[in-house]
């Protein structure tokens, strides 16, 4: 009976244009890494989407009310891998952020971000006295940003900034959507002004060079400044039909860096051209909307917040990683959700869909 | 959406929230919109721009390696040029299991699997697209062997390069260098030749110093490549390298292989000057080492073998080492003395064996006989009496000695065009306060020993042949130099034009003479240089014997009898009428100059007459050969 109604509910709309989005990404791969050390990464990509899609399933058939009462187990076990990953973890590329469990290697944070997008939704979303002023006073913000700070902590150690720098907008929309105190606003903004010269002087000499380098791309060719201005050769010319699938001289000729991750928009917008990368952003902002409708048709704070957070992660990491492609924004190391390869961030990134999938399936009260 | 339960403040806090999520959709919106216009712009505004930088991308220019000149002797015989060489390369991309395919490889190409593991090693880091080298420099057979199985053995294939070949192995060694690949330092030293890394270029020698005119101007072609540099497809052809310039060198080929065979085994050096004009005509370092050897790529190990050998045959001895100049210091003492009218040809001394100077007795090689007795300037050098130049350093003084050694060339660079000399040494007063500190006073026993060619005095074989030439001219001091012309375009050849005096010293007539005859006597009149003796042709020089004096003060000289014998010297020029040629032979450890350097000296000498009777057709005989 309810099963029937739920299924009458989907948002078959947003679940085909995921689908979608994701198997571009696995063509994409194909062509970005078909004769280079990386060939075959579309086989275990597509595993990855096969699991993905098992997660979302358990996502969407679970009450998210019932995720709800236990995202503190979630989180806190998140916590735990962190830690392991700190204790055992593989480096790559002088990060300690993947951990193996036999052959079956991970990366932690993006798990731990979906456990915190689950705690933080739990938080804000229960159930408050009646009496109580609206918006957040210090005591709740400074909780909300422990719930953040502390998985973000532990990214930063591995350290990983790319990764940290995507819970940041979960923060700020949060707390946007609750609403703050001007006193709490005041109180923050000086910590804030107080911390950032700080933070800078902590920053590693290459995160520096990063943001150095997009001020002034041409300063180191070879560098960070050789990956932007590669991306935007490759952007720039696809024109306005693309050079074709597998045709792409930027990423077959492998000028492109990290073509299957960080730049894997690029060689889309090199091989499909104008067409292909309005299709896809038109995609993307699709998806964003229907979690925005998601959220309005919420039943409850939980439901808001858990589409909301879910909506502001994955829609400021896809800009921020078109922003790089097209030389809007720094090289932040940041992969584009649903089509970068890596299975981590692909499985999580399903799981969060599919909690905003069950948040609209679940949006009428009996 | 109805709400049973919902008072005023939650109403209000609601549509609060419905703005705040308009406003976040509103601001992806917003960024969408701006991707939107930057998609535009860097895809149809700026399509061609990026369109042509793409294609620029892939296009890369692949430098084409020239010739390198040929290296000539004065007479246009080859002693340089390049050969055809054979490498088997093993293409990894084409080997599924290297591990096992090893011992296979081993046995096709005869070299051990530890040899071959060794170069895939070296290669770990490069792309795996390159090509390694396995065996390098094989013969035509095997190239053959190889290049008719390549559809058993598809990964092998044989690469056919240039290689720098010296026809005549060790011959002059040190003067024609050798050559190898361009190091990251090489580049870093020198940015404006602009080196590749790899690239063959002069390491040592004329090879080196030359390395300019020899390694001709690089050429390029278009290919298609990717970021890792692999070449996809080729364009066209861009510029043909140019083949480097040759060289005509100022050695004679013929003097040469005679001075090599008259050497024989021992150490040392050897050079033969024009010295009308300052020309190298043959020189010597040994013991020597065969340059082709570095041709190789993998002469690293090679390298290291030779710059440990105690015997050190990479060192030029002619230019870089530097040795007392024994008794044919004598002959500067006395050109010393005459032109600062210190004493006349007519002085006389008495000579008994030994002087006691200060609390310090002196000897003369002749005390067992009782000493020379008396002597005039002229007896003093053919007998090579060391108590007469005793007592003339010390009424001379070392500010005179070290004025005029620097004048006849020690001290100083000659300037010959190899890339490193030494200097040497002359002492005096000032050098002692920088060079020995804790003992910084000239004492005058020092000037009794330099008097005599020893003490602190070193100087370099070139420099003694520079010396020799010095007299015979007449008192022009020469930059002995190497090359006679350079070809710069098919045919026409640029005459090595530069002045090469350095200084003309007005000597004396009388100086002049003096001197001569008593090198003539030397040789002539059953004095030390006896065995250079050549009917007719006036051959005047100057002995000298070494101490190994520094060698030996520091060290306990039981402990190394080989090493405490004499260096051997043998200085002159010839004929004493109009001379053609000068030298300086230098046996290291050879004991006596008279008896080991004075017969090299000779068979050069008789080679170089017999050449000269046969330019001009009859053979010329000297005037007279009676002293004066």
């Amino acid at each position: 009976m309810q099963a029937r109604r739920y299924l009458d509910n989907f948002d078959w709309v947003l679940f085909f244009a995921i689908a979608f989005v994701s198997a571009v990404g696995v063509g994409v791969i194909y062509s970005a890494t078909t004769g280079t050390p990386m060939a075959g990464a579309f086989h275990r990509q597509l595993a990855w989407l096969g699991l993905g899609f098992l997660v979302m399933l358990l996502a969407i058939v679970i009450d998210y009310h019932t995720l709800a009462e236990f995202s503190y187990v979630f989180y806190a076990l998140a916590l735990v891998l962190l830690a392991l990953t700190l204790a055992f973890g593989r480096v790559v590329n002088a990060s300690r952020s993947w951990l193996g469990v036999g052959g079956f290697q991970f990366q932690p944070s993006e798990i731990a971000k979906g456990a915190t997008i689950l705690l933080l939704a739990a938080y804000l979303g229960r159930e408050r006295a009646p009496s109580s002023r609206p918006g957040l006073g210090f005591i709740t913000f400074s909780s909300i940003c422990g719930i953040v700070g502390l998985p973000v902590f532990l990214v930063m150690m591995q350290p990983d900034l790319g990764t940290a720098v995507t819970f940041v907008p979960l923060l700020a929309g949060a707390t946007f959507l609750a609403g703050i105190r001007l006193r709490t606003i005041v109180i923050l903004a000086l910590i804030v002004a107080l911390a950032l010269p700080l933070a800078w002087s902590h920053l590693k000499p290459y995160q520096k060079e990063r943001v150095k380098i997009f001020l002034e791309p041409t300063r180191d060719p070879k560098g960070s400044g050789y990956q932007l201005i590669q991306s935007l050769i490759a952007v720039g010319s696809g024109g306005v039909l693309g050079k074709g699938f597998m045709a792409g001289t930027q990423g077959q000729l492998q000028f492109l860096p990290e073509q299957h991750t960080d730049f894997i928009f690029a060689v889309l917008a090199e091989e499909r051209g104008l067409l292909g990368s309005l299709l896809m952003l038109g995609l993307y902002f699709l998806i964003i909307y229907r979690c925005v409708i998601t959220a309005r048709a919420a039943r409850d704070g939980l439901g808001v917040f858990l589409a909301m957070g879910v909506v502001c992660v994955f829609a400021c990491q896809a800009l921020l990683n078109i922003g790089v492609v097209v030389g809007l924004l720094p090289t932040t190391g940041v992969p584009l959700p649903l089509m970068s390869y890596g299975g981590s961030s692909l499985v999580n990134t399903l799981m969060s869909f599919g909690l905003v999938l069950n948040v609209w399936m679940r949006r009428l009260v009996n | 959406m109805y709400r049973a339960s919902k008072d005023l403040q939650d109403y209000y806090e609601e549509s609060r929230l419905n703005t705040r999520i308009t406003v976040i959709q509103v601001l992806f919106g917003a960024v969408l919109v701006l991707y939107l216009m930057a998609f535009w712009y860097l895809q149809v505004v700026k399509a061609d721009y990026y369109r042509k930088l793409s294609d620029n991308n892939r296009l890369r220019r692949v430098t084409l390696a020239p010739l390198r000149g040929l290296i000539t002797d004065q007479a246009g015989h080859v002693l340089t040029n390049n050969r055809i060489a054979f490498n088997v390369r093993l293409d990894r991309e084409k080997v599924t299991d290297l591990r096992h395919r090893l011992p296979d490889l081993s046995r096709i190409l005869g070299t051990s699997e530890t040899v071959l593991r060794e170069r895939l090693a070296k290669a770990r880091t490069r792309p795996r697209f390159e090509p390694v080298i396995l065996k390098e420099d094989v013969d035509l057979a095997e190239a053959a062997y190889i290049e008719s199985r390549r559809l058993e053995l598809p990964e092998l294939s044989v690469e056919v390069e240039s290689r720098r070949n010296y026809l005549y192995g060790p011959l002059a060694a040190h003067v024609l260098g050798y050559v190898g690949e361009a190091s990251e330092k090489d580049i870093k030293d020198h940015p404006e030749l602009g080196y590749d890394l790899g690239e063959i270029i002069g390491k040592a020698g004329v090879e080196r110093r030359y390395d300019e005119e020899l390694k001709g101007v690089k050429g390029w072609k278009q290919a298609v490549v990717n970021s890792l540099g692999r070449e996809i497809e080729e364009i066209d052809e861009g510029r043909r390298a140019t083949p480097g310039h040759t060289l005509r060198l100022t050695l004679d080929l013929d003097l040469q292989r005679v001075l090599e065979q008259a050497y024989g085994d021992e150490a040392g050096s050897a050079v033969f000057l024009d010295p009308g004009s300052g020309a190298v005509l043959a020189m010597i370092s040994r013991p020597a080492f065969d340059p082709n050897v570095f041709a190789r790529r993998f002469s690293q190990d090679t390298w290291d073998a030779m710059d440990r050998d105690p015997r050190h045959p990479l060192q030029d001895r002619s230019s870089l080492s530097k040795f007392a100049p024994g008794s044919v210091f004598k002959v500067v003492m006395s050109i010393a003395a005459l032109e600062e009218k210190v004493a006349g040809p007519e002085r006389g001394d008495h000579c008994n064996g030994s002087w006691r100077f200060g609390d310090k007795v002196y000897q003369c090689w002749a005390i067992r006989k009782g000493g020379h007795g008396y002597l005039t300037m002229r007896e003093a050098i053919i007998q090579s009496c060391n108590i007469y130049f005793y007592h003339l350093g010390n009424d001379m003084g070392i500010d005179r000695i070290s004025k005029w050694a620097h004048l006849l060339g020690f001290g100083e660079p000659t300037h010959i065009d190899l890339p490193h000399e030494t200097a040497g040494t002359v002492p005096d007063p000032e050098w002692k306060k920088v060079a020995v500190p804790n003992d910084p006073v000239w004492h005058p026993g020092e000037t009794i020993s330099v008097s005599i060619g020893q003490g602190a005095i070193e100087v370099t074989p070139l420099q003694m042949a520079v010396f020799a030439s010095t007299i015979a001219n007449g008192g022009t001091v020469y930059k002995p130099h190497l090359i006679r012309s350079i070809e710069v375009r098919e045919g026409v050849e640029e005459e090595n034009r530069q002045s090469m005096a350095v200084r003309t010293l007005h000597l004396a007539p009388r100086t002049l003479q003096v001197i001569k005859d008593a090198m003539w006597g030397v040789v002539n009149e059953d004095g030390t240089g006896v065995r250079a003796k050549i009917a007719g042709r006036d051959v005047c020089a100057k002995t000298g014997t070494a101490q190994v004096f520094k060698a030996s003060r520091d060290v306990d000289a039981d402990k190394l009898p080989k090493e405490k014998r004499d260096h051997a010297w043998f200085v002159g020029f010839a004929p004493r009428d109009n001379p053609q040629i000068a030298w300086a032979v230098f046996v290291q450890n050879g004991g006596h100059g008279g008896t080991t350097a004075a017969p090299i000296a000779r068979a050069v000498l008789e080679r170089f007459f017999q050449k000269q009777d046969a330019r001009v057709g009859a053979p010329q005989l000297a005037s007279a050969s009676v002293p004066r």
